[in-house]
């Protein structure tokens, strides 16, 4: 059988594993991809073979290192079969890492499959609004991506032009506050919900364009946050923010949601907080507990050993996704976690070694752009 | 006595205090390899060796002269150190002795012992202070990560001279042809500059630099490997702390993606397979960079290169100077002891 149409068959019993008609199980189906990368990724076939180790349990997969993207191309096709081509904008360093994928059906499906459990909380479609730039085209930016197709199928009328600017609230001068609220008062006049999806630098934009008044969306509106600061805005303490923004939008803490995704991944995690939602009835989650999707498992390893390290004790995060048939079923991060009961508990990027004495320090040198 | 003659005295007692540090046989140089084991984190042979082959304990006559003459006086001469590299305190005190006959040193806190050891062996020659208060008039000459070098920026009283040496990399070039037996002798010094200080100093290498196809660069990685191996068998690493290993197990893997990793030992040397390469950590690792043109692909770097061994054509080792004015071009194994005329690193010059 050729590489594409192993590829192919994977991604359909991924995506049936996905709707919860599997026939086979996470462990199987992470095995299966894995010895598939293993046999057309000559890299993964590398890292493989240095840990020794047969493929036998999800334990045993390597968790391919993010900065590995930014230096070789993590896909097992050539670029002419890329239908998709994310850019990573993780670092202060120029160098962006790249993640092509080849199918975009199991992107889209996983993607939508575990926002709506996660954000969606009840009959009515919501209006749905971005607090980001406008997706460029074709979208390079996951996060876009994934916004704008949110918009599409949350809404439920169709396809219809996602690019304008109603709907993508940062310009270049900052927090288009006037467009939010028009957003706002557009759902209120038609008894819609409203769903923001926002980045949490983009979230303190708000916050400081409001200085100190309130901006009442409807009852059952939703906020997604996601990412980090990355040195854009003055960084605020996620339950301090999340404090601020309840009040400011006059809804409910629980209504603000946190996702975690990133460009080398297919899928995403989020809180399953959501009064309503799918995700919450099944998880009863608590805020600041990322509910993983079936599809998707994080390991805490060890940051020295990378070795799995006992439940309940803090690791970074290796993350086997699924969605990841093309690239790298297991991504090693350097977020550092905790497994608690319901999820994971995400605790901050790992530090790198500080510079002792006059050596330069590797996050010194991605940081001039010579890389 | 003229002005040349008495900055000249003032660096003797230092230099006395030196060589004692560095005879293993007298009780000062016991004393220095005892304390030194405990504070810079390298083996017992590690402390040995540094002392050894870098600490200057004969500089001659006209590097001397150079080094006075190029250092600026002042009222008063500051001096903050860094960690890891023990014996560049002996330089940075003296570059401040050859400035000014009032001479503060703050030691670095991880490393305090070296500074505290020289000035046994040369009492009165400077003082050792908890902290610089530097005023109008006075030079401060700083050593660290460009990270404490900012902080000292900022805090300096107006009218304070800085003289600012931070974080940078060695590199090493190899070019043109060698016999087995040249290759073999560039490779075991290579191994040296690298094993030095375990890696943490600003001037140790952290990526070679090949003119070659990928095969040969694969098979100079492999024999580097092997030399690195080998050395530590003699002179083993000293232990590294978490941040440290997790940087090297992240490193690590990301080298097997990318390319091959030929164990060293507890160090490893990489060789991508691709264009893109990322700095090596540090605890005996190092990059092996196959281009058709070293000189032209190390120039970018030029503001973070302290140090460069190269071997090859004297034309192209002029080219090399020429394009990296800032860093010290020197023969293989010379890395770490650069001529004592200045400070280690010329960026700031």
């Amino acid at each position: 059988m050729t590489r594409n149409a192993r590829s192919d068959g994977l991604h359909e019993d991924v995506r049936r594993f996905a709707a919860g008609a599997a026939t086979r199980s996470f462990t199987d189906l992470a095995l299966e991809i894995a010895a598939f990368q293993r046999e057309f990724s000559p890299g993964f076939a590398r890292l493989c073979a240095s840990r020794g180790a047969a493929l036998e349990s999800v334990d045993d997969i390597p968790g391919v290192p993010c900065d590995a993207f930014r230096l070789a191309r993590v896909a097992l096709h050539p670029e002419s079969e890329d239908r998709l081509r994310f850019l990573t904008s993780g670092t202060t360093s120029g160098a962006r890492g790249l993640h092509a994928m080849r199918v975009t059906e199991t992107y889209q499906e996983l993607a939508l499959n575990f926002g709506r459990a996660a954000l969606l909380s009840n009959a009515r479609a919501p209006y749905v609004v971005a607090l980001a730039p406008l997706l460029d085209d074709p979208p390079s930016s996951s996060l876009g991506h994934m916004m704008a197709m949110f918009m599409v199928d949350f809404e439920r009328r169709g396809q219809f032009d996602v690019r304008t600017a109603a709907r993508w609230l940062i310009e270049e001068r900052g927090v288009n506050l006037t467009g939010l609220e028009q957003a706002a008062a557009r759902a209120h006049e038609r008894g819609e919900t409203l769903l923001v999806l926002a980045t949490s630098f983009a979230l303190v934009g708000v916050l400081d364009a409001l200085e100190g008044r309130t901006l009442p969306l409807p009852p059952g509106t939703v906020v997604m946050q996601t990412g980090g600061f990355k040195g854009k805005t003055r960084e605020i303490e996620p339950a301090e923010l999340r404090a601020a923004m309840a009040d400011r939008f006059g809804i409910g803490q629980a209504q603000i949601v946190s996702e975690y995704g990133m460009t080398e991944l297919t899928s995403q995690l989020y809180e399953a907080t959501v009064p309503g939602s799918a995700l919450q009835r099944e998880r009863h989650g608590t805020p600041g507990v990322y509910a993983e999707p079936p599809w998707l498992r994080v390991i805490p390893v060890d940051p020295a050993t990378l070795e799995p390290v006992p439940t309940g004790e803090v690791g970074i995060a290796r993350i086997v996704d699924l969605g990841n048939i093309d690239s790298a079923v297991a991504i090693q991060t350097q977020d550092r976690v905790r497994r608690v009961e319901g999820g994971i508990v995400l605790l901050g990027r790992a530090a790198g070694a500080p510079p002792r004495g006059c050596s330069l320090a590797i996050e010194e040198f991605l940081n001039s752009g010579l890389q | 006595m003229s002005d040349f003659d008495s900055r000249r005295a003032r660096l003797e007692p230092l230099f006395e205090s030196a060589r004692s540090l560095a005879d293993a046989s007298t009780p000062r140089g016991r004393l220095a390899r005892e304390r030194l084991v405990a504070s810079s984190g390298l083996s017992a042979q590690g402390v040995d060796f540094a002392l050894e082959r870098c600490l200057e304990v004969a500089p001659d006559e006209p590097e001397i002269a150079a080094l006075i003459r190029s250092t600026p006086t002042a009222q008063v001469a500051h001096v903050l150190l860094s960690a890891n590299v023990f014996v560049a305190a002996h330089r940075a005190i003296a570059i401040a002795l050859a400035a000014s006959d009032q001479v503060r040193v703050r030691a670095s806190r991880r490393e305090p012992e070296m500074a505290e050891l020289l000035l046994a062996g040369a009492p009165g020659s400077f003082q050792l202070v908890s902290e610089l208060s530097p005023r109008s008039g006075d030079r401060l000459w700083a050593y660290g990560s460009d990270e404490t070098m900012d902080e000292v920026a900022v805090t300096l009283p107006a009218g304070v001279a800085l003289h600012a040496h931070g974080s940078g990399f060695g590199a090493a070039v190899l070019e043109g042809a060698h016999s087995d037996a040249e290759l073999s002798a560039l490779l075991t010094a290579l191994a040296e500059d690298i094993a030095l200080f375990d890696q943490r100093g600003c001037l140790s290498p952290r990526v070679v630099l090949v003119n070659a196809e990928r095969e040969f660069a694969s098979a100079l990685a492999r024999e580097l490997a092997h030399e690195l191996e080998k050395l530590e068998q003699r002179i083993p690493r000293g232990p590294l702390d978490a941040p440290e290993l997790s940087e090297i197990a992240k490193y690590r893997d990301t080298a097997h993606f990318t390319g091959e990793v030929f164990e060293a030992g507890l160090g490893f040397v990489s060789l991508a397979h691709t264009g893109s390469w990322l700095l090596p950590p540090t605890g005996r690792n190092i990059h092996v960079l196959a281009t058709p043109d070293p000189v032209a692909t190390l120039s970018p770097y030029r503001p973070l290169l302290t140090s460069c061994a190269f071997a090859g054509e004297p034309a192209r080792r002029e080219a090399l100077r020429r394009s990296i004015p800032g860093a010290r071009v020197c023969r293989f194994g010379e890395m770490q002891r650069p001529p004592f005329d200045g400070p280690v690193d010329r960026r700031d010059l």
